[in-house]
């Protein structure tokens, strides 16, 4: 067993000791978000996690890994009309202190990079009052071209999230053209 | 017109359109992969049925327990059309079914009740026992 586990042991010490309650690393289907879900929401429920901080948890859990699976820059499989897109993320939820984290990263293109970070810096600067305000607004308004959700998504986990998305961009060094992309968000 | 079902799946809602009795339902949860491409046909029958019945009374429940956020947009323009044949003389009554403890879906009701005025909004807040 210690001779299994000894190359890999680093990486689930680590985990225990940030209290990761749910990693997945790799590629993301739809229905592996499905069934994510499904095991996220039973285990906060088990874990005596209270019912609205649930729904806000789950609730950014679907945001962040559907974002995944519609925008990462790898893809297994670019879905089409009658097939789904496979395409490759992380996404890690975890305990600290009074507060849940989750936090995923995926690669995208260096180009796309100044466009999403005027996305996400604004609503940085914002109080809960006016992102309701832009929440409502944006729900009334067309859907962006860039966007195959509803621009929403962001706005979304910024409501339900206790502190203002924190996010990075992280040139790959290997791969200029690709930009490993972080958010985060506390509950 | 033929009633329109759509059974449930864990990410996508039950879709129950009895247009020959005028009555529309909606329960479940809605994530799926692609919200638009689930909600466009739903709402363009829905559409044709309104177009056809001008003047009925219709009811629409709706009990969903999570909708994300491309969903949100669809039925929103969803619960629109049904704000327009209200206007030109159908009578739409809705009730809105959610946990008395999700504030997300309370709210959610509150911006439909403000912005579509021809649709007489009732809340319908569940209390569960026990808790």
């Amino acid at each position: 067993m210690s001779q299994l586990l000894d190359q890999d042991s680093a990486f689930f010490d680590l985990a225990r000791r940030r209290n990761v309650l749910f990693y997945h690393k790799g590629y993301f289907s739809h229905n592996i978000v499905a069934a994510m879900g499904e095991v996220v929401k039973l285990q906060l429920e088990v874990a005596g996690v209270s019912a609205p901080t649930r729904r806000k948890l789950f609730s950014s859990f679907v945001e962040l890994s559907q974002n995944i699976v519609h925008y990462s820059s790898d893809a297994l499989k670019a879905g089409g009309e009658t097939a789904g897109a496979i395409r490759e993320g992380a996404v890690c939820i975890s305990k600290d202190g009074e507060h849940h984290v989750m936090l995923c990263v995926n690669p995208m293109a260096t180009a796309e990079v100044e466009n999403l970070r005027n996305k996400l810096e604004p609503l940085r600067n914002m109080s809960l009052e006016e992102i309701r305000q832009a929440y409502k607004l944006s729900l009334r308004s067309d859907t962006p071209e860039d966007s195959k959700g509803a621009g929403l998504g962001f706005l979304t986990m910024a409501r339900d999230a206790s502190a203002p998305l924190e996010f990075a961009f992280h040139p790959r060094a290997d791969d200029p053209g690709t930009t490993l992309f972080c958010l985060m968000a506390k509950i | 017109m033929d009633n329109l079902y759509i059974a449930a799946t864990t990410t996508s809602p039950e879709v129950d359109f009895r247009f020959d009795q005028h009555a529309l339902s909606l329960k479940g949860e809605s994530y799926p992969e692609n919200a638009a491409a689930f909600y466009a046909p739903v709402i363009e029958q829905m559409r044709k049925y309104l177009a056809e019945n001008a003047g009925a009374v219709i009811t629409i429940d709706v009990a969903l327990t999570y909708f994300n956020s491309s969903s949100t947009k669809m039925l929103f323009s969803m619960f629109d059309a049904l704000d327009q044949a209200g206007q030109s003389g159908s009578r739409v009554l809705m009730n809105w079914y959610h946990d008395e403890e999700d504030e997300t879906i309370a709210e959610f009701g509150e911006e439909l009740k403000a912005d579509f005025g021809a649709i007489e909004f009732t809340d319908r807040p569940i209390i569960y026992q026990g808790r």
